[in-house]
């Protein structure tokens, strides 16, 4: 395989050369969960790099350059994606991509940040389509950091405002979070919009993260409450297992989900999760013939439909398609210059508008609020339900503000 | 009082269902000295196994025949692989059923995929068995308990008062002994072999289908049950029972429980104090639900080594 690899890479080598185009190679590589706890969540973001990949070397690369594209498992720990980052640089890595979870992403953007302060003549940009973490964008923030991903504040506030405004939303809440960065936010971000919802939290909930496999407790503890209304962030198994238990269990409460549409979760589910929210950055019916298209494409090549985290993450890579676009990477790669130019690129991706906030570069994309229906327009693969959008907010009105925690340092 | 009844009996039914699973491998243990890594595995492949049997046939086929089928898995394992590697000593039966765990993940998701499969519980099974304070209790726990219970009491007189369940005590305590004595002693490991791996795949049919089934349910399930064999007393079955219910029951409580370390110091008025400093003093038992049968793990281990009902220490 090696051998198989070297020899592709010197075949490109010398094609570039003869034709007269950049001849260093822009090394993209993703460090992700691929085989541990909730790897079959993480593991879009490396599918979804690997299809844009793909893609652009079958344009011929960007602006006539080679691209390659590596993978590395982090297996879902922090130590071992710490282990496969030093890799990655080793292989002369230039971009990372890594969306999953944000303890492994807290890791991460540390490392980079410390070996770009070692090595600032060769600098790793580390672009993150999928982890929410507020830290990320705040007291970890870094010039070289760069989330496509919306976060809890963004998304709380977008499920509050339209499960108000469609009278799912009641006066109790349960709040249910995974215990680690993602499921705190969450946390805080349901009570602070507590006064926006008109509700008050009855009680808060944080446990292990895909790794309990008896929900029957929570449910227990949600009905004991009292509570009218569930909000969570919780995401594979988790919210698998709390939402089959909450059915079986003949508990009539509403659900406001962050991550229902990830594969699995609404096929587990199945008719209990009519009615029930959930928060995304895309949706197959927002976006016209430019997101039917990208559907069919992707499920020609990868035999499903992308999940929003594969749409995310493709449009996050598109951004970064224009803001390469506008580079001359013809001598070499760069990376300083590609994150200055990331900052400004701007892309009208089916579902809206994407650009950067260059003070904390917190991506500014679209929130999508949609509700589990019978009468969605595009049913989920072999069911007969859907997720039916119900409102669309705007990048530039979803976005929370810049957190005073960040004090970002830009290279001179 | 309600939230006491239904976490007993939340805890309870996923303590049966741990004992369905450790049953096997501490049997194996006692019996061969192996402590099996790929035990959680047979829990998957049975949860797999009843999948494609309750799609195309029924669930009770798949009840019937997918245990089976992990048996005989179970049986070719040891037959074919670790009795090979038996004379290198424990350490490479260790290394190989290490190994096998990885090779069963890769195989299930080769063949059913990376996500969790859609195994639902049979639509006779599907209702509530009774109803506490307004929180249905479904039917399938109970059917889950009921099965483990059979399972125990089956397996409890078949070692107790039937010859093979002699030899088979027997040859835990001294296999030269009994081979001596003209028993087959190769075929008796193979048979405890086989029943421990159609007992892990009974529980993945059954509990399959009200758990998840994906490809990593036996990793998942496969530390847990470790820590179950452990404080039960390797090889003891009744020890593997006792433990069983009491990590379930403990783990389900605690959910219930926001205790934090700060409250040992109400009585002393010393509470605010401690909260005040933060840290560890104020994580509560709630989010460390998990971490309690490891808690439990430890405490054993110090106290009393050979685990709860463990002969050898």
């Amino acid at each position: 395989m090696r051998v198989l690899a070297s020899a592709a890479l010197a075949a490109e080598f010398v094609c570039g050369t003869v034709t007269g185009v950049r001849a260093d190679t822009l090394k993209v590589a993703v460090i992700e969960n691929l085989s541990g706890a909730g790897s079959t969540t993480n593991r879009e973001f490396a599918l979804a790099t690997r299809y844009w990949a793909e893609q652009v070397k079958a344009r011929g690369g960007i602006k006539g350059g080679p691209i390659e594209y590596i993978e590395y498992d982090s297996q879902g720990s922090t130590a071992t994606a710490a282990e496969k980052f030093r890799s990655a640089v080793a292989d002369g890595a230039h971009i990372i991509i890594q969306g999953g979870s944000s303890g492994i992403a807290g890791q991460l953007t540390e490392d980079v940040r410390k070996h770009n302060l070692r090595n600032a003549a060769q600098p790793v940009l580390y672009i993150n389509p999928g982890s929410e973490a507020l830290e990320l964008t705040g007291e970890k923030c870094h010039f070289y950091f760069f989330r496509f991903a919306t976060n809890a504040d963004m998304r709380v506030k977008g499920l509050v405002t339209a499960m108000k405004e469609g009278r799912d939303l009641g006066t109790k809440v349960f709040s249910i979070n995974q215990n680690y960065s993602w499921g705190k936010d969450m946390q805080g971000a349901i009570d602070s919009y507590a006064s926006l919802g008109g509700y008050t939290v009855v009680d808060r909930v944080l446990h292990d993260t895909n790794k309990i496999q008896d929900f029957g407790p929570y449910v227990a503890r949600i009905k004991a409450s009292g509570a009218d209304t569930v909000i969570t962030g919780n995401w594979a198994s988790d919210l698998v297992l709390l939402m089959k238990e909450v059915a079986t269990s003949g508990l009539k409460v509403k659900f406001g989900t962050m991550f229902l549409d990830l594969p699995g979760s609404l096929e587990n589910a199945g008719q209990a999760a009519l009615g029930y929210y959930t928060v995304e950055s895309s949706n197959k019916e927002v976006g016209g013939d430019a997101m039917l298209a990208l559907y069919a494409d992707y499920k020609q090549r990868l035999g499903h439909d992308p999940s929003s985290s594969e749409t995310r993450t493709i449009f996050a890579l598109q951004t970064l398609e224009a803001a390469l676009n506008t580079l001359d990477l013809s001598k070499k790669v760069d990376v300083a210059a590609i994150a200055t130019a990331l900052e400004k690129a701007r892309v009208a991706s089916p579902a809206g508008e994407i650009s950067v906030r260059a003070e904390d570069h917190q991506a500014i994309v679209p929130v999508i609020i949609s509700k589990v229906s019978l009468d969605a327009k595009y049913k989920r693969e072999g069911l007969t339900i859907g997720f039916k959008p119900v409102r669309v907010i705007a990048g530039r009105e979803a976005v929370n503000p810049v957190q005073s925690s960040c004090r970002m340092e830009r290279p001179s | 009082m309600d939230f006491v009844a239904v976490s007993l009996l939340n805890g309870i039914s996923y303590g049966l269902l741990l004992f369905m699973v450790s049953a096997g491998l501490t049997l194996i243990f006692g019996m061969m000295g192996v402590l099996n890594f790929a035990h959680g595995s047979f829990y998957m492949l049975g949860a797999y196994f009843g999948y494609s049997l309750a799609r195309y046939a029924n669930f009770w086929l798949a009840l019937a025949v997918a245990p089976l089928a992990v048996a005989l898995i179970g049986a070719f394992i040891e037959r074919f692989m670790l009795r090979r590697a038996h004379q290198h000593g424990h350490a490479h039966e260790l290394l190989l059923t290490f190994g096998l765990l990885f090779v069963f993940e890769e195989l299930v998701k080769l063949f059913y995929g990376f996500y969790p499969v859609e195994y639902r519980m049979p639509a006779t099974l599907t209702f509530a068995a009774f109803t506490v304070s307004g929180i249905d209790y479904p039917f399938f726990r109970l059917f889950i308990a009921v099965v483990a219970v059979a399972m125990f009491v089956a397996i409890f007189l078949l070692l107790r008062f039937t010859r093979a369940g002699l030899i088979v005590r027997a040859a835990v305590h001294r296999p030269q002994m009994v081979g001596a004595l003209g028993h087959n002693v190769p075929l008796v490991f193979l048979a405890v072999f086989a029943l421990g791996a159609g007992m892990a795949g009974l529980a993945g049919t059954v509990a399959g289908a009200f758990y998840p089934t994906s490809p990593t349910m036996a990793q998942e399930l496969g530390m847990i049950i470790f820590v179950v064999v452990v404080v039960g007393g390797l090889g003891s079955i009744e020890g593997a029972l006792a433990a069983s219910l009491l990590i379930g029951i403990f783990s389900s409580f605690a959910v219930g429980l926001d205790w934090t370390l700060a409250d040992l110091g109400t009585p002393l008025g010393l509470d605010r104090w401690l909260s005040g400093l933060g840290g560890l003093l104020t994580v509560r038992l709630s989010t460390m639900a998990s971490a309690v049968p490891f808690v439990l793990m430890l405490i054993v281990l110090l106290i009393r080594p050979a685990g709860l009902m463990g002969e050898k220490a």
